[in-house]
């Protein structure tokens, strides 16, 4: 078992060797690897952040509650803590007039013809208005749709408004996305193996008589195909780690306009953090693509050189 | 050890390189292979390596029968045989060291125990000290030592030598068909190819002739050969 093991050390160390004497088309390689890696990478952190960002929507909609326009301040306040207390509601966000036209100015660029129409109205026209996100207990469509009712029988309410539809959009087209994601990570997993498969065969060939004089001193199979498939799995492997460098990279690139973003919809950064399952799970994923490809390169390969 | 019966090759290209090759060399013989160049030596050992398959006959190496061993027992018959190429196929792009330890690697047998048996086989040849050198700054007499190495490293039952002289001066010759005598001594069984008649009569061994792939009087056993065959 130890000489096992440390045959294959001796081969693993070997193939790092060989990869350090080519430096130039190893690095290469492992870009291709790298890129190819990072693409599918990218769409699972988009698909994953947007799925976070519908789970905290549609997961818990927001019901808007827009408050009588005449209420007072004190009775709207009221209001809000009684809805506050209401057991189906776990977090309750009051905004006033104020704060609604101080977003609504935010979100609209041409603040001029804002300030013009302002005065034409003779003052703010939003309401006061509560923001109510309903416990997981009540995420229900039709649970949500009571709660709606519920909240619609309060004196000094005008409207309240449930968002189901466009959350539901949003799941459909997320749904839509992750299957296109999946798809396309297929496709470039196969690219991948077909890639590191033909450099693999390059280096079955160019090692050729080292192959013949092996097979002759009585190598076996397996013997011969060790060092390529170490050859695949460090490709795999060294490319999925460049790969999450680059994440790294493109992660620091768009963090500032992401949050920038978020704090707009008042929420959380959208960004998926990547967990140490995933970081492990895109290493694993990537050394056993290398490992395959040669495998299958080793296939079709080693076969055909026969010492002569 | 090996035993022919009515062997013949053909390859794909139509030539007929052997034609009813029949013989037996018993275990511990020691054998010469004279013949022009393409009477068939070299198909001769390829046969035996398997390298090449008969195209009909049979051919038992250490009591096995080459033409229906599986492709996975091949590496095991190899190990068996040391060869020494006319060519030397040797690895330039390694150490002497590397290329003599090829046979002890591909057996996975430990480093130090490799770095004792490349050294005692390199002192053997005549080689000590040049473990790290590249076989291409060496002469083709001492790259042919170097195969010489490799070739008996492992320790083979067989050795098997395609014109192991040939680009050697006499003394050099003397030297190097004695390392083979020696290995025969212990009880190796050798079969050298060689134009190199003065080797053939200064060993007095059983001598097999092949004409354009024929072997010339099969039957014409020398005492050391009838030797041998009575003890079987």
């Amino acid at each position: 078992m130890t000489t096992y093991l440390i045959r294959h050390l001796q081969v693993l160390f070997a193939t790092l060797g060989d990869m350090r004497r080519t430096p130039m088309a190893t690095i290469n390689t492992l870009l291709i690897i790298a890129i190819t890696l990072l693409l599918p990478s990218l769409l699972y952190v988009a698909t994953k952040s947007a799925q976070s960002l519908s789970s905290n929507w549609q997961g818990r909609p927001q019901i808007s509650i827009f408050l009588d326009k005449d209420l007072s301040d004190s009775n709207a306040r009221l209001i809000f803590e009684e809805i506050q207390l209401h057991p189906s509601i776990e977090l309750a966000e009051f905004i006033t007039p104020e704060q609604a036209l101080a977003e609504f100015r935010v979100l609209s660029d041409d603040n001029i013809s804002l300030e013009q129409e302002l005065v034409f109205l003779g003052g703010n026209p939003l309401p006061a208005s509560i923001v109510v996100m309903p416990d997981r207990a009540s995420a229900k469509s039709e649970n949500l749709l009571a709660l709606k009712a519920q909240l619609s029988q309060f004196e000094g309410i005008d409207t309240v408004r449930l968002d189901l539809d466009w959350t539901d959009r949003f799941n459909a087209i997320l749904l839509v996305f992750s299957r296109v994601s999946m798809l396309l990570s297929g496709l470039l997993a196969l690219a991948l193996v077909l890639i590191v498969g033909n450099t693999i065969k390059l280096l079955i060939y160019n090692r050729r008589d080292e192959i013949e004089i092996t097979k002759l001193v009585g190598g076996t199979d397996t013997f011969v195909r060790r060092p390529f498939l170490y050859y695949g799995a460090l490709f795999g492997f060294l490319g999925a780690l460049i790969s999450l460098g680059l994440l790294l990279i493109a992660a620091e690139l768009t963090h500032k306009p992401i949050s920038d973003l978020a704090a707009l919809y008042s929420s959380d950064a959208l960004i998926h953090q990547a967990t140490l399952i995933e970081i492990f799970a895109l290493i694993a994923i990537g050394t056993f693509l290398g490992w395959l490809a040669a495998r299958w390169s080793v296939a079709q390969h080693l076969r055909n050189i026969q010492p002569k | 050890m090996i035993k022919l019966s009515h062997v013949n090759k053909t390859y794909a290209n139509g030539h007929q390189a052997l034609k009813d090759v029949s013989f037996e060399l018993a275990a511990g013989e020691m054998a010469f292979l004279s013949g022009h160049s393409g009477a068939g030596k070299s198909t001769l050992f390829k046969l035996i390596t398997r390298i090449e398959k008969p195209t009909s006959g049979q051919i038992i190496v250490d009591n096995q029968n080459l033409s229906r061993m599986k492709p996975s027992k091949i590496p095991a018959l190899r190990r068996e045989i040391g060869v020494i190429f006319q060519d030397h196929k040797l690895l330039f792009d390694r150490s002497v060291f590397d290329n003599v330890a090829l046979p002890l690697i591909v057996i996975g047998m430990p480093h130090d125990e490799i770095k004792k048996r490349v050294r005692a086989a390199l002192g053997k040849v005549g080689l000590a000290g040049k473990e790290t050198q590249s076989p291409i700054t060496l002469s083709g007499g001492e790259q042919q030592r170097v195969g010489i190495a490799r070739a008996v490293i492992n320790r083979p039952n067989i050795l098997l030598a395609d014109e192991p002289t040939g680009n050697l001066d006499q003394d050099l010759s003397d030297e190097i068909i004695d390392i083979f005598s020696d290995f025969n001594r212990v009880g190796v069984t050798v079969l050298i190819a060689t134009h190199d008649l003065r080797q053939v009569e200064r060993l007095g061994k059983r001598t097999l002739q092949l004409n354009n792939g024929e072997l010339v009087a099969p039957d014409d056993f020398s005492n050391d050969n009838k030797h041998s065959s009575g003890d079987r």
